[in-house]
This record gives structure tokens, sequence and C-alpha cells, in this order.
């Protein structure tokens, strides 16, 4: 079989689910969860299903609870499925044995797996005797990584010691030294500065495309995202709602038209007046990203490219237009509104 | 068997562990003269201020030499390595561990051991040094610190089948720290274990705590006679292989339950 066309990733049903005792509050909540504890059952993934094949660079994505570390975690092995299948270089990642271990790297931004007292290059030193890495080629891969990483300097400093930044980088070095063919990343770029999550990012592509690595990654950063990944995964409330390309999501040839107008008309009296659908036409709420309170006032209309003179002309006919503007949709007010429901 | 990754435990263990010199050097002797010191005044007390002249066969001097060599045997005894993985598992940084390519009971144990090796190795100069000036047998010093040696991974084992509690209820501080004062008891780190009573001395017998301290610290001084030194170390290694049972059963179905909380 040519192990190239196949997936190396597979996942076919996944449901997870948490079980966890409630706690009412006060006095009276803390002897009933002694005496008489209740559970509450939480679905974190709900019948997943999709294949990633080797040296893919995948984002998975969602708002907070939606899943993705749980997915992240049954991919790795850490925790098994409720039900469904997930298989990754075709090992079921739940019997963790040590073949597939040594092949695969989980990053989590969150939880330091470096020894905290020590100098990085002393973890390093222990996970090449852990992973059995050949002096030689030990050294090769910590010049280049440090290299690319620029972290050099900082390879005798205790971790402890270390900025958030610089940490992120080691954490990330330390998952790499094996090379392994898969990795997690679970937002690796969070807290970086503008520059190291650049330099990470940039890191990150060529280790993909040099090394044919597969990387998943989690992120709240669109830009990773949009920089990084050619598809993505979108979760909401532990279901797979997306599966494809982000460009697809922002729909080339689809503009945001932005009109603040004298007159306060309701959203439906816009849509007879200009013929887009109501569904299409929003009101600014102040919440819009990257916005200023002042364009609470303003609407939102999601037409094509050449659509928007005529929907400009028929709304000059009803109302008097004070400013207008014209925007690409974005990839993350999309998934803005996905978080929301609104798509 | 890779030796390599567990020579690198091992002197990770050590380099992290001797980090805080001062730290670690206030650990070291902290530890083994405030135990010391409250005998000392016990012993004074039974023998200088309450006039006996001996307490279950023991003179002062015996005593005394028991409480200073115990001293040697109590540096050796197991740490505290079960209440780390008690919290790895609790707050979710066992994760960090689970993928790695070895044994988390062990590689945990052998980082935490490290220092302990150390130190062995120092007592055992000292206690040879000591032997040589009262006429003690360096052959018995050495052969005790082997036993003290294997008291330690026994009380590794129980602490790590202890600590899969933490998969069932989150919590398993109290049950590990509950663990530790039996075992301050019962390995003789306070005070000889044949002072208890005769019809009590099943209690300490049928548990490996006293192959810690009190085995070792007996056959140094030359009370135990060399069968009972080998049946020791038989014993011992019947614990080994219970406790090496326990372990892997504990930690097979517990880590079932494991939930990876966090991240």
């Amino acid at each position: 079989m040519d192990e190239n066309r196949s997936p190396l990733i597979t996942a076919e049903n996944i449901s997870r689910t948490f079980r966890s005792a409630k706690k009412e509050s006060g006095f009276r909540g803390t002897v009933k969860l002694l005496f008489r504890p209740q559970y509450q059952v939480a679905e974190a993934l709900k019948k997943i299903n999709f294949s990633i094949m080797p040296g893919s660079f995948v984002g998975l994505i969602g708002a907070n609870g939606a899943g993705k570390t749980t997915l992240l975690k049954i991919l790795s092995g850490l925790i098994p499925p409720t039900t469904g299948q997930a298989r990754v270089l075709g090992f079921e990642p739940f019997s963790r044995t040590k073949e597939f271990r040594k092949q695969i790297a989980l990053v989590m931004g969150q939880k330091a797996q470096l020894w905290w007292d020590l100098p990085a290059l002393d973890a390093f030193d222990l996970i090449r005797a852990i992973y059995e890495i050949p002096s030689s080629i030990y050294k090769k891969r910590l010049d280049l990584l440090t290299d690319l990483l620029d972290v050099q300097a900082h390879l005798g400093t205790q971790i402890r010691r270390l900025s958030l930044g610089e940490r992120m980088k080691m954490e990330i070095i330390g998952a790499l030294l094996h090379w392994p063919k898969v990795v997690f990343l679970d937002e690796p770029t969070i807290g970086l500065d503008v520059l190291a999550a650049h330099k990470l990012r940039k890191f990150l592509l060529e280790f993909n495309r040099i090394e044919k690595a597969t990387i998943i990654l989690t992120s709240h950063n669109m830009e990773d995202i949009e920089r990084l990944c050619p598809r993505i995964l979108i979760l909401r409330s532990g279901e797979l709602i997306y599966d494809g390309p982000p460009a697809r999501l922002t729909e080339k040839g689809v503009r945001r038209l932005r009109v603040r107008l004298i007159e306060t008309p309701t959203i439906t009296e816009l849509s007879q007046a200009s013929g887009v659908a109501v569904d299409d036409i929003r009101k600014g709420d102040g919440e819009e990203i990257g916005r200023e309170h002042s364009e609470s006032d303003a609407f939102y209309f999601s037409v094509k490219h050449e659509e928007v003179v005529r929907v400009l002309e028929s709304l000059l006919k009803r109302f008097r237009i004070v400013d207008m503007g014209l925007e690409e949709e974005s990839l993350e007010r999309v998934i803005h509104r996905i978080y929301e429901g609104k798509i | 068997m890779s030796l390599g990754w567990r020579i690198g435990a091992l002197s990770n263990g050590f380099r992290e562990a001797t980090i805080y010199r001062f730290e670690f050097l206030i650990e070291v002797f902290g530890s083994a003269f405030v135990p010391a010191a409250i005998q000392m005044v016990l012993w004074y007390a039974l023998f200088n201020l309450a006039g006996a002249t001996t307490v279950a066969g023991y003179s002062y001097a015996d005593l005394i030499s028991y409480t200073l060599v115990s001293i040697l045997f109590t540096q050796i005894r197991g740490g505290d390595h079960d209440f780390d993985l008690s919290e790895m598992i609790r707050s979710g940084r066992l994760s960090n561990h689970l993928l790695r390519p070895v044994s988390v009971v062990e590689f945990v144990y052998l980082r935490g051991v490290a220092p302990k090796l150390f130190i062995a190795g120092v007592c055992l100069v000292i206690g040879l040094s000591i032997g040589y000036y009262y006429g003690l047998s360096p052959a018995r010093m050495v052969g005790a610190m082997f036993l003290a040696l294997l008291g330690n991974i026994i009380h590794y084992q129980i602490g790590a089948a202890l600590s899969t509690a933490a998969f069932y209820w989150e919590e398993a501080y109290s049950m590990l720290m509950v663990k530790n004062m039996i075992v301050h008891l019962l390995s003789g780190e306070l005070i000889p274990l044949n002072l208890f009573p005769p019809s009590m001395q099943w209690i300490w017998k049928s548990t490996p705590f006293y192959l810690y301290v009190y085995g070792p610290t007996q056959y140094a001084l030359g009370r135990w006679s060399n069968l009972v030194f080998f049946q020791s170390v038989v014993i011992a290694f019947l614990w080994l292989f219970v406790g090496y049972l326990l372990v892997r059963v504990s930690w097979k179905l517990g880590i079932k339950k494991y939930l990876s909380l966090g991240g």
C-alpha cells in the first residue's frame, strides 16, 4: 500500500463525555455532595468524523469549550473516546505503544513540559536520552531548532527565568527534538509577541514543508490559522461543523458594505429597499471586531462585489447616506459569526 | 532494557535536586538531626532522669548508638515522589509524561531517587568511617545500606500504588500522609522496634517498613545475625515483587479513569 495515499489520522464517529459531580452552593450543597452526590454529564465531542493525509497542516478551531483540546487529547492517546475510533499512524492512540509515542508530540501552550528549575539544555539532554537520539543527530537538530527560533543565548538559563515567548520556543524545541511524524499543537502562540509568533509560524511552516510532518494546530489567533493551515476543522459545542479550506469560508467576491444613514430604518425596511436578504444585513452592535463604538449605528450588508453599485443606488433612493465603506470578509469575522451560531 | 534514559533521568534528577544547594543541605541535615535530637532527649529522660538502667534489654549506650546509626539509614528512606505522582494525576501534569516512550512510574522514581543515591554514598562513607573507629564490620555496613536501598524502592512502590487513588477521587494526599506517618513509626526511625510490647511485634513484622531503617541499623550494629539479614533480603525481594504487581495493576486500572485536566 502506498503510505502517502492513505490517511495518517482518521476519526470515526468519535464521541466523548465527561461526568462530574454537581456541587450546589453553600454548606447544604457541601453536605449533599458528601452524602448524596449528583453527577452531570457533559458531551465534549459528538460523532466526529474526518481523515488527515500525511504531511498536512490542519487548523482546529472553535470557541472555548468546543472540544478542540479534548480531540487533541484523544488523538494523542491521553484519553480514550467514549465511543468511536481514532487511528493515528496506524495505531490506536490510547494503547500508547512505545512505537506510537516515539513518533508523536503534543505541545500545550498552557502547560509546561520542561523542568522548571533546570536550564533548557539539561532538559533537552534528558529528552535526547529518552528518545535515544544519537549525539551527532541531536546536536545537528538542536543547532537547527535553536537557530530557527533564535534562542541559542538562553539555552543555559533556567526555564522559570525565561520570558513566556522564550519558554514557549523551548517547549517547541523539546517537543520536536525527536523529529515526530505527527505534531499536535494546542495554542502554541499564546502569549507570544508579534515577532515571536511570526518566527514560530515561519518555523512551523518550514518544519511541515521540509520534514513532511503532519501538524494539527489549535489556535484562537486567526492569523495562525490563515497563514499556516490550508485546511481547517471547526468545532462548535462538540460537533464538527466545517471541514475545508479557510478560503471557502470567506467566499471570494463577497464584500461587506458598511453604510451609515441619517434615518434609522429596520433591517426589514433595508432588505425591501436594497433587495438584499434579511440574513445578509446586520446592524453594528458595538462589538464588531476592530471597530469603535461610533460604528454601532452602521449597517453591514454582505453582498457580491458586482452588486455593490446596485445596492447603493437602491439605498440612495430611499435613505440619506452619511458614510460608507467596502471591505473583504475576514476569516476572523466569519469565525466570530460561526461561534455566535449566526452561520 | 535501555540504560540510556535511566542514567539520563538519574543525572537530571540529581542536577535538579542540587540546583538550590543551600535548600538541599538544609533538607539533608534537618531531616537527619531533628528526629535524632528528639530521641536523644527521650533516652536522656529515661535513663538519667527516670533512673532506668535498661529498656527492653537496651542500655543507654545501645540506644544512643542505635539513634546515631539509624540516622544514616533514615536518610535513604523513600522520599515523597509518590506525592508528586498524585499531584500530577490531579492537575493533569501527568499528560506530559504519558506521551514519552518511557514508564512514568519508573521515570519519576529515578529522578527522585538520584539525590538519595548520592546521600547513600555519603552515608556509607560516614558509616564505614564510624564503623572503623568503633570496630563495626564494613561488610555489614555495605549489606545494611543495600537493604536500606531495597527499602527505598519498596517505599516508592507502595506510594505509587496508593497515588492512583487520585485517578478516582482526584486527591490522594491524605492517604499518602497517613502512610508516611505509619512509616515513621514502623520503620524504626523514631524508636527501635523491639521496644514494642511482645504482643504487638507482629504489627511491624507484617509490614515491609522495618526493612527501611530498623533492619539495616540492627545488622550494621551486629545485632542481627547474617542469617536474619539474608532472610530479610529475601523478604525484601518478595515485597518488591508484590509492589511491582501492585503498581502494574493499580496503574493499569487507574489510567483508564485519567481525565488529563487542564490545557
